[in-house]
């Protein structure tokens, strides 16, 4: 009883702030999402429209638009990280001269700040400037123009995040393959199994948890992206690269289309936390299935 | 052992910081020179500071990081600090960033910022929801802290812009200036290229006065450098495929130029599209686009990636033969060495335009481009009002105006034309000055249109996929104008 108590008396703090900075705004975006208020239309002030925001969501093509776009971003730079990761942690786990060093520089840029990673690409890749175009330009003849091709900026956008954020998942994933026991990979070649079924069969299946919990964190990360893009491209060109993130911050800061912007931050909260119970249901199962 | 490493790895750190902090401060960026205050203005100044309890008091400005800008946070701030004991902490930062700080600051009225850089286009926006302080019944309230030295009546016609149906004042004018036709004289004055140019052309090589004429010394000057293996281009173009700053070139500098007024609204009924009584996709407006969108072919790589303020850059970097550039940025383009590759070597026009357009701008019906600038306004919410209506007085002064227009290319003032000091610049920039004068009034800053901002948001995708290909001209003007006619509706206009 008496740890109980110690134990909420240690956690009122926490829930207190978590309130104050995440419950109230919370339930205040949720309050103004059922408003139109713009405050430089022709009506000044709040007006109720109920729940006509969502529905205007739903015939909103640059919504939608940006929405997909974001999933495929996601969708692709969760994939490559996975495999990238998956295959260097492979590597790293085993001992080769060189390899404190290289894991020292591979880390590199995780403790890089995202808008400095955008500023730091925006460099290497502006026209005219950028040793990444002149490069590309000299060897392989590619007009590489960022703010010009909207293929070649989304592109850029998947590489960057992946050079960013692979050594994330390579140093999860190397925690999870050290932490392994060995005794089943051992049993497994001694009774023949090659090396592909005891990757398939054994490394696959134990390393499961983790590669739920990576993923899961690296989905959310890729879907809430802002700062390194909106850095590189501002969304641009077009709106090529204008993930959801960005697409929310242009309604409600330039356009200060605060009701409107609300139903759209609330829908992409909504989509997420549908992500994440997916994914906390399929985490669920594989513990079920290691018991 | 632990121990040790540690007190080896603070010490380190913090010689490290201590050398970093040596190198930081050891060098102070040189300082041009603080306008000289004669010994009555000064004590006027801090008998005033006095009487309004300002001295020791610090006062907060947000503005845009232009040239005009920096000489007011490093200069003005200063030497009005040392006649009147208010400290000014002026944030020169992105034009982005500006408004969001400055319009979050007004709306939540928080009273972080005293004043704030108001543009031209954006006032409008702001008397309706009454963010900002009527500085001439501040003023008529506060008689014993009115500068003998201020006048609004000193200042030019831009002032109008600040002002209400009433007359009533809300700004004082820090920057004003045109969105100029720069080109390069030593290449349009070189007889070999004039040679060649006429050889192909038929015609003299001269500063363009028709877009066809443009277009010519566009593709002119970048197979030029093509030939001569020269980073050299026919043309600038602010042509940022996800920023504002397009969407301004292509409706404040170049439809104009082809008789598209006021982004294309029909300011009676609201209305954008051709359908409803607009002109955004005109016959016209489709034509300038194409024609905007077309330079791109004889525009720098990094045309496409250019704000104002890359657009400055390339042309100073002798990247470019001719360009709509804002004038903020002329006399350093022409005058300093250090920024500037192409000192001696500019000159200034007005741009081509097609027929009927300068009768139009000569009429008042049109205008021939943009006329840019702002003023220093004080936000109702702002914690020391009588502190900062010193500070926007101070600035007002005609004492302080020549120097300022010569570090930043703006004038304000009649009477700064005639300064000697701005007269010596003028020379040396082709005559922007004299230009800025006598063809202004041919120009106009942005209609006043209260949704500014959100109608842009609209708008501007479809003129970057227009610059992106995504698009054509048609196709993207079609779909844009359909889409402002609908935001008009959702913000109130044009029901």
């Amino acid at each position: 009883m008496r740890s109980n108590r110690a134990g909420w008396a240690l956690l009122t703090p926490t829930l207190v702030i978590l309130a104050i900075v995440g419950f109230l705004p919370f339930l205040y975006v949720l309050y103004v999402s059922f408003f139109d208020w713009n405050p430089f239309s022709n009506q000044l002030g709040m007006k109720w429209t109920g729940v006509d925001n969502f529905r205007r969501l739903v015939f909103d093509g640059a919504f939608l638009d940006s929405l997909w776009r974001t999933g495929l971003f996601a969708f692709t730079t969760v994939t490559i990280e996975l495999a990238l990761g998956f295959l260097l942690a492979q590597t790293l786990v085993k001992s080769f001269p060189g390899r404190t060093v290289f894991r020292t520089i591979y880390v590199l840029p995780l403790v890089m700040a995202p808008i400095a990673v955008g500023a730091t690409w925006r460099l290497l890749t502006i026209p005219g400037f950028g040793p990444i175009p002149y490069f590309l330009d000299k060897w392989f003849d590619i007009d590489f123009r960022l703010a010009t091709f909207a293929d070649q900026a989304f592109l850029t956008v998947i590489a960057m995040d992946v050079w960013h954020w692979t050594p994330f998942v390579t140093l999860t994933l190397l925690a999870g393959l050290t932490a392994m026991p060995k005794e089943p990979l051992e049993q497994a070649q001694v009774d023949g199994a090659n090396r592909w079924q005891v990757f398939r069969y054994l490394t696959i299946p134990m390393m499961m948890p983790v590669l739920l919990t990576v993923i899961f964190i690296r989905l959310m990360d890729a879907l809430r992206i802002v700062d390194e893009v909106f850095m590189l491209t501002s969304g641009g060109p077009g709106t090529a690269t204008q993930f959801i993130g960005i697409h929310i911050y242009r309604v409600i800061v330039p356009k200060t289309d605060y009701g409107y912007g609300s139903a759209m931050s609330l829908m992409v909260l909504y989509f997420t936390i549908v992500l994440c119970w997916l994914l906390f249901i399929a985490l669920a199962q594989v513990g079920k299935q290691r018991e | 052992m632990f121990k040790h490493k540690m007190t080896v790895m603070f010490s380190v750190l913090v010689l490290l910081s201590m050398v970093l902090s040596a190198c930081t401060v050891a060098a102070p960026a040189p300082q041009p020179a603080a306008p000289a205050a004669e010994s009555g203005e000064a004590s006027w100044w801090r008998t005033a500071s006095q009487a309004a309890g300002c001295e020791g008091v610090t006062i907060r400005g947000v503005s845009e990081s232009t040239p005009p800008s920096r000489y007011a946070a490093d200069v003005l701030a200063a030497s009005f600090e040392a006649e009147t004991g208010i400290k000014v902490e002026l944030e020169a930062t992105s034009w982005d960033e500006m408004y969001t700080k400055a319009i979050n600051d007004m709306q939540a009225g928080t009273g972080i910022y005293d004043f704030v850089y108001i543009e031209q286009d954006i006032i409008y926006q702001y008397l309706a929801n009454d963010y900002l302080t009527n500085l001439t019944q501040l003023l008529a309230d506060n008689p014993e802290l009115a500068s003998p030295d201020f006048d609004f009546a000193k200042f030019t016609s831009f002032i109008d812009n600040f002002k209400d149906a009433d007359g009533n004042i809300y700004g004082v004018p820090m920057e004003a200036f045109l969105k100029v036709y720069l080109y390069r004289l030593d290449l349009f004055n070189d007889p070999a290229i004039q040679e060649a140019f006429k050889a192909q052309y038929g015609y003299d090589l001269a500063p363009a006065t028709t877009h066809q004429q443009y277009q010519d010394i566009a593709d002119f000057f970048t197979q030029y450098g093509k030939d001569n293996d020269m980073e050299l281009w026919g043309t600038t173009v602010q042509g940022n495929t996800g920023h504002a700053s397009s969407f301004y070139e292509f409706f404040e500098s170049i439809a104009p130029t082809f008789g598209v007024y006021n982004w294309g609204i029909n300011q009676d009924n609201w209305k954008a599209s051709v359908e409803n009584g607009g002109e955004m996709n005109s016959d016209a407006a489709k034509e300038a686009l194409a024609f905007w969108v077309g330079l791109l072919a004889d525009a720098p790589p990094e045309a496409t990636a250019s704000t104002w303020d890359e657009v400055a850059a390339s042309f100073a970097a002798g990247r470019a033969a001719q360009g709509w550039v804002y004038g903020e940025n002329a006399a350093w383009i022409a005058t300093d060495p250090e920024r500037s590759k192409v000192v001696g070597n500019v000159g200034v026009a007005l741009p081509p335009i097609a027929e009927g357009v300068m009768a139009d701008a000569e009429s008042g019906a049109g205008y021939i481009g943009y006329y840019d600038g702002g003023a220093f306004g004080l936000p109702v919410s702002s914690q020391n009002p009588l502190c900062t209506l010193l500070w926007m007085q101070y600035v007002g002064q005609e004492s302080v105006q020549a120097d300022w227009a010569i570090a930043g290319s703006r004038i304000v003032m009649e009477s700064t034309y005639d300064d000697p000091k701005v007269q010596e610049v003028d020379a040396k920039v082709d005559g922007y000055y004299t230009l800025m004068r006598e063809s202004g009034p041919l120009f106009r800053g942005a209609p006043p249109f209260p949704f500014h901002s959100a109608l842009r948001e609209v708008v501007q995708p479809f003129i970057w996929k227009a610059l992106s290909g995504e698009l054509t001209p048609a196709e993207a003007l079609d779909q844009a104008a359909a889409a402002a006619d609908a935001e008009l509706v959702n913000l109130g206009y044009g029901q």
